[in-house]
């Protein structure tokens, strides 16, 4: 089989899988009021922003309607990752339990089928939030739209690539579940604040070790004031990260335990 | 030809080890004491295409491990094994196209979605061509008899049901080669009976080979021409389940439910057999090279009350025990 009839059977597969968890959500008044709620959980950080801003309008640079961008970015790239790869925050869980072995004897890049396992619910609430307070404050023309669009991507693809990379310490450390869930959480708190409220180590940090920068400076260096030199690094982290917690994760497999525990796909 | 053979194929796990209490965790913490355990030790097997092979031993003696090798699931420590012509470990993907895998308490199944849909999944996952699929599902809705649940949400179905749709699912693809760990783990003993019927006729229809580990007797006995039991990591015997059969499986277990007031002390000796009295009923230990059920139990009729009587086979705990016992005499 050529690459290119492999790529054309995985993105077969990776479709029908994504129809499959859309037909899952049988549970539909469940699903808007999880998603919902967290359409109006997003909302309410934003009003606290307004009222700070309202007080101090300017900080560092950044002002309420850069604000109002970082989480439309934020929420937005959060969102489609997690719908459509929903169990990229669980990679340390499921390897660390042994679920994987039913992936693993299946002819499909074992990633891949993790990711697609799964689909948030409430992440299409943080999606639909996102788009929605772009086109109350973004620039909705052609231009604006398709960085947008980018900001979106390199969003996502961030919050999947950490998160696989973090994952991926449990296939030597065994139960990193807490350690993940501690990032996990650091991370998306970090990329809803303006970047440029940090200095020295803390910015450096935010630029390398945990990469929430990438996301959290995206509404200055890609939508307002777009920089090159930025937009080149962030598309780079996030297809270096990405790669690199695809290498990882491949390198991981040949210390996969497994486990006893009862499993079922959910 | 073959479709699986290992050399000196084994498997060590690094094992924490902790003492027990608060105490044991801080010092686990700070001196952490690991240890090597060896799950495998260096499995010598071959199996010829279209045997169905029991892959026998008590917990914790190697089986599953074993099969997560031949399947690329596991890396294993050291050997090698070939299974239909693939290194497992380092041609997984090619060899998932060939081989079927069903483990008793992990399923391929989507818990909250009906059966039809996993299906429709697996589909894709294998590459069938659309009128392959359509055939071999009609096919395999049929002989399972899955057409009444097919649309129902896999979380409603029995156990009973879900292992038939789950064993129906890992032949969909037409695997030349099925392993299966524990396929008929918490199952009644018709829906076990008509499991093994299916199997087996998988096996005879097309020909496939069946690998399957089992603590159950009757698996051992209806489903497969040879049997391998493993102690230890490594392989202790290899033979016929015929001569296994007469050898081991010569023994059944007959259980009365004795009428009220009956009295267990006065219960008959029956040359071939013995009683082995428990609270809720007797058991009878029948040896079947000295006597038959038949005879048993017409001595037992009319010596007896009984309101209710039961056959079956021992334990296979009870049965690998006894082989560790003869292998044991023997060396």
């Amino acid at each position: 089989m050529s690459t290119a009839d492999k790529l054309m059977a995985n993105a077969r597969y990776v479709w029908t899988c994504w129809k499959v968890n859309l037909a899952a959500m049988e549970y539909r008044l469940s699903f808007l009021l999880l998603a919902g709620m967290m359409f109006v959980n997003n909302a309410i950080w934003l009003f606290f922003w307004s009222l700070f801003f309202g007080r101090f309008p300017v900080v560092q640079g950044w002002e309420l309607h850069d604000v109002m961008l970082l989480w439309a970015v934020s929420t937005g790239g959060f969102g489609w990752a997690a719908m459509l790869f929903g169990n990229f925050p669980r990679i340390a869980g499921i390897v660390a339990t042994g679920h994987l072995d039913v992936y693993l004897s299946q002819p499909r890049p074992v990633l891949l089928s993790v990711l697609v396992s799964r689909c948030s619910v409430t992440a299409a609430g943080d999606f639909l939030f996102g788009i929605a307070v772009y086109l109350m404050v973004g620039d909705t023309s052609p231009r604006g739209m398709l960085l947008f669009a980018l900001g979106l991507l390199i969003s996502g693809m961030l919050f999947i690539a950490v998160m696989v990379v973090a994952g991926c310490s449990a296939f030597w450390i065994g139960n990193a579940e807490g350690m993940t869930q501690q990032l996990f959480n650091s991370f998306i708190a970090l990329t809803t604040y303006p970047s440029d409220i940090f200095r020295g180590f803390v910015k450096l940090a935010l630029f390398s070790l945990v990469p929430a920068g990438f996301i959290s400076y995206l509404p200055i260096g890609l939508l307002r004031d777009f920089d090159p030199l930025f937009a080149a690094g962030a598309v780079t982290a996030a297809c270096g990260l990405t790669l690199a917690g695809a290498l990882l994760f491949r390198r991981g497999l040949r210390r996969y335990a497994s486990g006893n525990t009862i499993a079922m796909r959910s | 030809m073959l479709a699986l053979q290992t050399r000196g194929l084994g498997k060590t796990f690094r094992v924490k080890r902790k003492e027990a209490g608060l105490s044991g965790s801080f010092r686990s913490l700070w001196k952490p004491n690991w240890e090597t355990k060896e799950a495998v030790r260096g499995i010598d097997l071959t199996v010829r295409e279209g045997e169905t092979v029991a892959f026998l031993g008590p917990n914790g003696a190697g089986k599953s491990t074993t099969i997560k090798m031949l399947t690329g699931i596991l890396h294993p420590s050291f050997g090698e094994a070939e299974v239909l012509g693939l290194t497992p470990w380092k041609e997984r993907e090619r060899l998932a196209y060939r081989i079927g895998a069903v483990f008793g308490q992990k399923s391929q199944l989507w818990y909250h979605l009906p059966p039809i849909d996993t299906f429709e999944l697996i589909s894709r996952i294998y590459e069938l061509q659309r009128d392959e699929y359509v055939r071999r599902k009609d096919e395999l809705i049929e002989r399972f008899e899955l057409g009444p649940y097919l649309h129902t949400p896999v979380r409603k179905l029995s156990l009973g049901e879900r292992m038939r749709c789950e064993i129906a699912a890992s032949f969909l693809h037409g695997p030349r080669l099925l392993f299966m760990d524990e396929p008929t783990i918490g199952l009644d003993a018709v829906v076990k009976q008509r499991i093994r019927e299916l199997i087996r006729e998988r096996n005879r229809v097309e020909g496939t080979t069946v690998f399957l580990t089992s603590h159950d007797a009757g698996d051992v006995e209806t489903l497969c021409s040879r049997a391998v039991v493993i102690h230890h990591g490594g392989v202790l015997v290899d033979e016929p389940v015929e001569r296994m059969k007469r050898e081991v499986l010569s023994r059944k277990i007959v259980t009365l439910k004795l009428t009220e007031g009956a009295d267990p002390a006065a219960l008959p000796l029956i040359a071939g057999t013995r009683w082995e009295t428990e609270e809720e009923g007797c058991r009878l230990a029948v040896d079947l090279k000295r006597t038959t059920i038949e005879r048993v139990l017409g001595e037992l009729i009319g010596r007896v009350g009984f309101t209710d009587v039961n056959v079956e086979d021992p334990p296979l705990e009870e049965i690998i025990k006894h082989i560790y016992g003869m292998k044991g005499e023997a060396d």
